[in-house]
């Protein structure tokens, strides 16, 4: 590839017309002197007004240097130490500059006032040069008149050095994000990686969905701490649950209100996106959120500002917006009740936290990071014996813990744990019995859900005859029906283990019979999903 | 032998001499050359700008086809063809040696069919490099000898680091060169001393002069002020000039360097060669290699054999089937090509 310098005229440090300018050192004219630096063209930026010096400065680079063809450019400013003027004039050269992608450019800095070389600096950054930056220096014992020179190339991933320090601060922004917590889950893991990589380049709308407790409002607080730390956000965190914006009071709470906008309006309000300017505003459960704020806040994002209700003038806020949100927003959007294009906005990326259930490998470290948050509000510090742990994790990743909670209920259990150990120690006595809770609270909580399933295909009436013995069974059949594409698919998994011993598989009669016990059909459990 | 050779650059003190070497021989004996390492071990391995230049000039005499001549790079092959006479005209830069150049394109155009007129630009008289005069004083008498037609006129001086210097080279070729005996100096008919500066002021010259004038007790002691070139530049050349050959010893004053120590280097290297018997000094013998391996035979008695003399010899046998004999004689060495 052929190698263009493109530099400026040193009117002070390429001075020099007559015979004994050899002996100094000039860095121009020095970068065509390094006998393993070859030069193909050169583009010599100068103004007018120097013109005698840009011609000794070119003859004897043709000298030092035949292998260099040599293109003089006017490049005019009247103050060179003007930043705007330097600026224009060099953009409009790097601008106009016919760059191609079989040459490769270097710019030099050496020359130059020091605006201008912040000028030029500037423009390689930012790709109007796509270059890399060129340093000329004497020699440090002044002993010859050549010097040495530094090619600085300007993406930082390519030093080793830096790569091994950006790694460390990645290392740490990621366990920043993952409240200092060593989780082991692969995906999670990725997850936690991914998030860190567009937080830190982009402002950009998040949007968090999973299920509730798996961290969706801890993540975003963590997202904002790791964006302050870098100093891209100067102001503060703002989060609120939209469940609980309800009425007259969810406009005001989120865009404000001038006094006497509506009967309690006592005061002015600046409302959660004024409040966020500058900063986060995390608004969870964002799928409760009514349809008229649903239309404010839209026009807020896309303008950038809006009206407090009583107010006549618009008001302004720059915040990054982070959503979260359990329940799946393109079924409300079916239902009408979420705004598809609301969703394009806050949904620019999305991404999905698991349930603790589905991230076994974190319950571990997640226990010890409980038992310190303990240690700290409670000034007890606590452990489990190698047995209890065991024990409890044994629970812990089982198929009979659901988590429905998640960290919510994982939380609460250690709390509970933590606060009944009676010694430093916590036993298999204490782990035992809150196993039994635990057991006890989800199933209570799965026979809610069953009734929710039956009340699905059956009405108050049919329900009420049906025993609390059939009740969870029926249900599972229900929910095994929903998941298959067949009745043939639903009998194979509900009869598994006893169709293997019958000569015949009538696995889709089996279920069809079951079914017509509580006047049930495959269609009618199948059409009420 | 086969018409491929390979040569690896790291051989011996794996300098530029062993690429220059090898392109002349490639394009002499038509076979294509394979290097690799090419100046493996040193500060900046691989080709630098004046190895190109080299390298530029020698597909250009017989419109090689190369590969592997880029900055850096420490690999390289070249296909010759047939080496055309001509008139040429090559430059260096960053104030490489144009002597260098000229050093692998002069034993192929001596052997071509057809007249040259080489024209050379860039240093003519640097640090590491033979300077001018020792080629036009002492080794193209020799060469001609031989049976070569080669004169060289210098038009102006190229020192470093501004270079700028020029000069011309006739050759008139021969089929083949004659072999020749290089064993005695005969005696010594003249000695001289030239002081040659270029855009230096007086009185640091007339220093150099005085200090010259005081050590050594000659008839003939000039001062060459302002010699033509377009950068500083100075350089202290003795002529010994034997019945039999010449030997040319220089040293060249920089910047920083005190004349007293400049002054001091040479006296001590004259006073060594006039001491010794040998008519053929270091730098010669190196020369001289080549071009008696080509004539395939004869003799010359050295005064010592450097280290790149061994690898040029290493080099040539790459190429020729000849026979190079080394071997001490009389506070020297006998070199012998059968």
């Amino acid at each position: 590839m052929k190698k263009v310098l493109i530099g400026l005229l040193g009117v002070s440090l390429d001075m020099g017309t007559r015979e004994n300018r050899w002996e100094r050192w000039r860095p121009t004219v020095s970068l065509f002197q390094h006998d393993d630096l070859l030069i193909d063209r050169f583009e010599l930026l100068s103004q007018a007004r120097f013109r005698k010096l840009a011609s000794t400065v070119s003859e004897d680079i043709e000298q030092v240097s035949p292998e260099t063809k040599l293109n003089e450019h006017l490049v005019e400013f009247k103050d060179p130490w003007d930043f705007e003027e330097v600026y224009a004039a060099l953009y409009d050269f790097a601008r106009d500059y016919d760059f191609r992608d079989d040459e490769e450019y270097y710019i030099h800095i050496t020359t130059g006032t020091h605006v201008a070389q912040i000028c030029l600096f500037l423009l390689t950054e930012s790709n109007h040069f796509p270059a890399k930056l060129i340093q000329a220096s004497p020699s440090k014992k002044n002993r010859d008149s050549i010097g040495t020179y530094n090619i600085i190339d300007l993406d930082l991933s390519r030093y080793e050095v830096l790569a091994n320090r950006f790694q460390d601060e990645i290392v740490e922004s990621q366990a920043l994000l993952k409240a200092g917590i060593a989780t082991k889950d692969e995906s999670f893991n990725k997850l936690i990686e991914r998030i860190e990589k567009v937080s830190l380049r982009s402002a950009a709308a998040l949007l968090l969905t999973g299920p509730t407790g798996a961290g969706k409002s801890q993540l975003a607080k963590k997202v904002y701490e790791l964006r302050k730390q870098k100093h891209q956000l100067t102001g503060s965190f703002v989060e609120v649950n939209c469940a609980t914006l309800r009425g007259d009071a969810a406009m005001s709470t989120l865009f404000g209100h001038k006094k006497g906008a509506f009967t309690g309006a006592i005061t002015d309000r600046a409302g959660l996106l004024k409040e966020a300017e500058g900063g986060l505003l995390f608004l969870d459960e964002i799928g409760e959120l009514g349809l008229d704020e649903q239309a404010m806040l839209l026009r807020a994002l896309e303008d950038k500002s809006f009206m407090p209700m009583g107010s006549d003038s618009l008001v302004t806020s720059h915040f990054q917006l982070i959503c979260g949100t359990n329940r799946s927003l393109q079924k409300s959007i079916k239902e009408g009740l979420f705004r598809e294009d609301l969703l394009a906005r806050i949904n620019i990326w999305n991404f999905e936290l698991p349930g603790l259930k589905d991230r076994a490998a974190d319950i571990e470290p997640n226990i010890d990071h409980e038992l310190k948050k303990f240690a700290n509000d409670s000034g007890r510090v606590l452990r489990f014996n190698v047995e209890s742990k065991n024990q409890y994790l044994k629970f812990a990743t089982s198929a009979d813990a659901t988590w429905q909670g998640n960290f919510r209920d994982l939380n609460a259990s250690i709390h509970r744990m933590a606060t009944l150990a009676d010694t430093a120690r916590i036993g298999s006595e204490t782990v035992q019995e809150e196993i039994d809770l635990l057991k006890n609270q989800w199933h209570a909580s799965g026979r809610d859900k069953d009734m929710d399933v039956l009340s699905s295909v059956l009405d108050d009436a049919e329900l009420s005859l049906i025993d609390p013995f059939d009740k969870p069974q029926l249900a599972n059949v229900v929910l095994v029906c929903r998941d298959s594409r067949s009745m043939a698919e639903a009998g194979r998994k509900l009869y598994a283990v006893s169709r293997q011993t019958k000569k015949v598989a009538n696995d889709s009669d089996r279920l069809k019979k079951y079914l017509a016990k509580f006047s049930l059909s495959w269609e009618k459990v199948v059409a009420n999903s | 032998m086969s018409n491929k050779v390979y040569i690896d650059g790291s051989m011996g003190e794996g300098g530029g001499q062993v690429l220059r070497s090898s392109l002349a021989l490639s394009l002499i004996t038509g076979k294509s050359l394979e290097m690799k390492n090419i100046r493996a071990g040193r500060k900046k391995p691989g080709l630098l700008r004046q190895h190109l230049t080299c390298i530029k000039a020698a597909k250009e005499i017989c419109e090689a086809t190369t590969s592997g001549d880029s900055l850096r790079s420490m690999e390289l092959t070249l296909a010759p063809d047939k080496v055309k006479a001509g008139d040429y005209h090559f430059s260096v830069g960053s104030a490489g040696s144009a002597i260098l150049v000229l050093q692998t394109i002069l034993p192929p155009l001596i052997l071509a069919e057809g007249k040259s007129t080489i024209v050379l630009e860039g240093g003519t008289h640097n640090p590491m490099a033979p300077p001018f005069h020792f080629l036009e004083k002492c080794f193209i008498p020799l060469l001609n000898k031989m049976g070569a037609k080669v004169s060289m006129n210098l038009e102006s001086w190229g020192f470093y680091p501004a270079g700028g210097g020029r000069f011309t080279v006739e050759i008139e070729p021969t089929t083949k060169l004659r072999p020749l005996e290089v064993l005695d100096r005969g005696e010594l008919l003249a000695k001289e001393l030239n002081v040659i500066s270029a855009n230096i002021p007086a009185e640091i010259i007339q220093k150099e002069v005085e200090i010259l004038k005081d050590k050594l007790n000659w008839d003939k002691i000039n001062e060459v002020s302002k010699v033509n070139s377009p950068g500083p530049g100075n350089i202290i050349m003795t002529e010994l000039k034997f019945k039999n050959s010449t030997e040319l010893i220089s040293e060249i004053g920089s910047k920083g360097t005190r004349a007293q120590i400049v002054a001091n280097k040479l006296i001590r290297k004259v006073n060594k060669f006039l001491t010794q018997e040998a008519p053929v000094g270091e730098y010669l013998a190196d020369q001289l290699l080549l071009p008696f391996a080509l004539a395939e035979a004869g003799s010359f008695w050295c005064t010592t054999i450097s280290s790149h003399t061994h690898t040029n010899i290493e080099v040539i046998k790459k190429f020729l089937d000849v026979h190079i004999e080394t071997k001490e004689y009389k506070k020297g060495a006998l070199v012998t090509i059968n």
